[in-house]
């Protein structure tokens, strides 16, 4: 190597040393260590406590002697059935997954929506986008306090239901169907103005010829979204979907203020289950086995979306 | 431009290093406590402790009492701090097995401290015979009552000897359901104690023995008083994130089960005038048939010792002072109930300003038998969090109280079973 080539090489290196460094002493080490102390047992206290178990808590968060004895028993799916209906790690993953394929889709179609209308140099339009853009940027405590109140018996998202004639006379936090929907409702909220200027950006690249040509050709409003915008989209939508597919399985801040999880466990998230492990039953070992789960759920969805690259990617 | 504010700098430096070290002559001693700023008790001992003992500071680090728990798991091992304050016997257990704490036995031992004092209830601080914390509170639930409430009512007050019927029955005849000024018979905060602990004043029944077909007894005192609209329902209370000191306080509640600890608050606040309630009493908790009036449950509060402490003879030194007759008398003056159980000690109790001066709430004072609310074993915590997820089923009506308690005895009877 030429002193040159040495000489950019070491720049190069400085340049990402700080970032890497801090990479690693905040990121790297403590996965690592995560996934190594999930194969032990610590209350969190001096290291001596710290006990090699093996597989165990793996065991333990499936609860697979149970589950693999209701299989024998009644058969695979009634095992199943336990699993995800009576087991604290398989109510965390169905409640996450539901959650998940609910919330991004929605976001996605809210945020589209939201960018299609204002892409237009509409007066008013640049407000309308701060106003949309602000929950993403506001503190999440505050927001989760307020759509408690909102969302409370006599609040005003009751009223407003009744006043369209749905008599839904409870506390959408009460009930263990509409606590999830809350959740969702939140979220979307939140999400829709991020991506929004994530869309608004990526329309302004879609370039002004192919809408000519499409008019040309006698396509109609929704044909041009369908054939042309929504295609060069594609690049956006595959970001945006991996992103929040991402963050929509660590919800956690949301879940632990509007309802910590309940009423019962139906709302409990695989990210407040860690949580409760770790900091409530001090149960290191459990709450990291619990983590690589979730590590392992996330990373094959990743994997599979990125091994469809070719087709949602512009050539 | 720099080299000014490179001067300065270092000259806030050197200042700071100086006042440290200047700092250093008196002796500090580190208490992490919960709501340290809000709470009376706490700076009428530090005062008491630093007026007897001019060289030592008691310095204490605040946190807030939901973050309790998760809190106190990043401060374990850390020898800044001193003395842990204990809110709860199951977090105690697993500092206890984190290795966390120093065994207060020798120290016990060498100063001859007599435990008699606390009518056995330091046992619930031992574990594999290790004393590894002392009790200077003892909590027990009472029924605070609206006096003028009742008197408006025509209703007799609440004696020391009810039953839970008679509860009821009362409950139902002080309810006013009238929309521009309702009245509430009772008023149940959201925790699982204030619902169904009751059971345990039996001394037979425990939160942990996995059968909790008793608790449905209890269940369905609430859901009948809250259906007939004697008291607010589970979901409005969590929505709306009441505290029951606003709501007692607000004068429109006539009975509310609580934990002796409000009579401090309660006393302050209406010489203060934040308070709308003027006349109230404390009557013994009901008690089921065939239970010795006078019976409920409690807490308890504590101090240990951490054990990478730098102080822990300081340490040992404030415990005993405050866990013993002296501290007990201080903290009886805030008007809170001391661990410490003696003629002086209810004296200083009832003596307490804004105190309700009848025989019936001074009789309260000395109980017939206080079971403690949950003992700490190794499934305590884990057993709690089924529990307090069962109880937000049952209370918020997703499922009926059977099934409640069906899953409640699922799910325990597995964690007892492992």
């Amino acid at each position: 190597m030429g002193r040159l080539e040495r000489k950019n090489t070491l720049i190069a290196y400085s340049f990402l040393a700080p970032n890497f460094i801090g990479f690693a002493v905040f990121t790297l080490v403590p996965v690592v260590l995560s996934i190594a102390m999930s194969f032990t047992e610590w209350n969190g206290g001096s290291l001596a406590n710290m006990h090699w178990t093996g597989l165990k808590n793996y065991a333990d968060i499936f609860k697979s002697a149970k589950v693999g004895s209701t299989m024998a028993e009644s058969g695979f799916f009634a095992g199943l059935g336990y699993f995800f209906n009576k087991v604290d790690l398989g109510i965390a993953l169905k409640n996450t997954v539901f959650y998940t394929l609910v919330t991004v889709p929605l976001s996605l179609v809210c945020s589209i929506m939201l960018a299609m209308a204002l892409n237009k140099a509409v007066k008013g339009a640049v407000g309308f986008r701060t106003i949309f853009f602000f929950p993403y940027v506001a503190s999440m405590v505050a927001i989760c306090v307020c759509w408690n109140f909102m969302l409370m018996k006599n609040g005003p998202v009751n009223q407003l239901l009744m006043n369209l004639g749905i008599n839904f006379n409870k506390s959408w936090t009460a009930d263990s169907t509409m606590a999830m929907w809350a959740i969702i409702l939140v979220s979307v909220w939140r999400n829709m103005g991020y991506y929004m200027v994530i869309y608004l950006a990526a329309l302004q690249g879609v370039p002004r010829e192919l809408y000519e040509a499409a008019t040309v050709d006698g396509a109609n409003k929704w044909q041009q979204f369908r054939n042309v915008t929504l295609p060069q989209l594609r690049p956006t939508t595959f970001f945006a979907s991996i992103m929040l597919i991402i963050s929509c399985f660590k919800i956690y801040d949301t879940v632990a203020i509007m309802t910590a999880g309940g009423p019962g466990r139906s709302t409990k998230m695989l990210v407040l289950y860690i949580f409760q492990e770790a900091f409530e039953q001090y149960k290191y070992g459990t709450a990291s086995a619990i983590a690589m789960v979730l590590l392992v759920v996330v990373l094959t969805v990743t994997v599979i979306q990125f091994s469809n690259e070719k087709k949602f990617a512009n050539d | 431009m720099k080299k000014l504010l490179a001067l300065v700098l270092a000259a806030v430096m050197l200042i700071s290093v100086v006042s440290f070290a200047a700092a250093e002559e008196k002796k500090t001693l580190t208490i992490v406590a919960w709501d340290a700023t809000t709470t009376a008790y706490l700076a009428e001992q530090k005062a008491a402790y630093e007026a007897e003992h001019p060289d030592v500071e008691i310095v204490y680090v605040d946190v807030p009492s939901q973050d309790w728990t998760t809190d106190m798991a990043t401060k374990l091992n850390d020898d800044k701090f001193d003395i842990f304050m204990v809110k709860d016997v199951p977090s105690l257990l697993n500092w206890y097995k984190a290795n966390a704490l120093l065994p207060l036995n020798d120290y016990i031992e060498k100063a001859g401290f007599d435990l008699s004092g606390f009518k056995g209830m330091d046992e619930y601080y031992k574990f594999d015979g290790n004393q590894v914390a002392l009790p200077f509170r003892s909590d027990f639930e009472v029924l605070f009552y609206n006096k003028d409430l009742f008197d408006a009512a025509g209703v007799a007050y609440p004696t020391n000897d009810m039953t839970w019927e008679q509860y009821k029955e009362k409950a139902l005849a002080l309810t006013n359901t009238d929309p521009a000024n309702p009245i509430y018979g009772t008023f149940y905060h959201t925790w699982l104690s204030t619902a169904v602990n009751y059971t345990v004043a039996d001394g037979v029944n425990t939160l942990l023995d996995g059968n909790y077909d008793d608790l449905a007894y209890f269940y369905q005192i609430i859901q009948d008083l809250e259906d007939a609209g004697a008291c607010i329902t589970f979901n409005e209370a969590k929505a709306a994130g009441l505290h029951y000191s606003g709501v007692f306080g607000n004068g429109n509640v006539a009975m509310m089960p609580m934990g002796y600890w409000y009579v401090a608050t309660l006393a302050d606040k209406i010489a203060s005038g934040e308070y709308k309630v003027k006349n109230w009493g404390i009557a013994s908790m009901p008690v089921k048939e065939g239970v010795k009036p006078g019976s409920t449950f409690g807490n308890l509060t504590g101090v240990s010792i951490n054990a990478v402490s730098k102080n822990p003879d300081l340490a040992w030194d404030y415990i005993a002072w405050l866990c013993g007759e002296a501290g007990a008398k201080v903290t009886a003056a805030t008007g809170n109930r001391p661990a410490w159980v003696s003629e002086d000690v209810a004296e200083v109790l009832a003596a307490k300003e804004g105190f309700p001066t009848d025989e019936g709430s001074k009789a309260v004072l000395l109980p017939t038998f206080v079971a403690i609310e949950i003992p700490g074993t190794d499934n305590t915590a884990a057993i709690s969090a089924v529990l307090n997820e069962e109880h937000s089923n049952i209370m918020t009506r997703t499922v009926s109280i059977e099934e409640g308690i069906e899953a409640m005895n699922e799910r325990v009877g597995e964690i007892l079973g492992q």
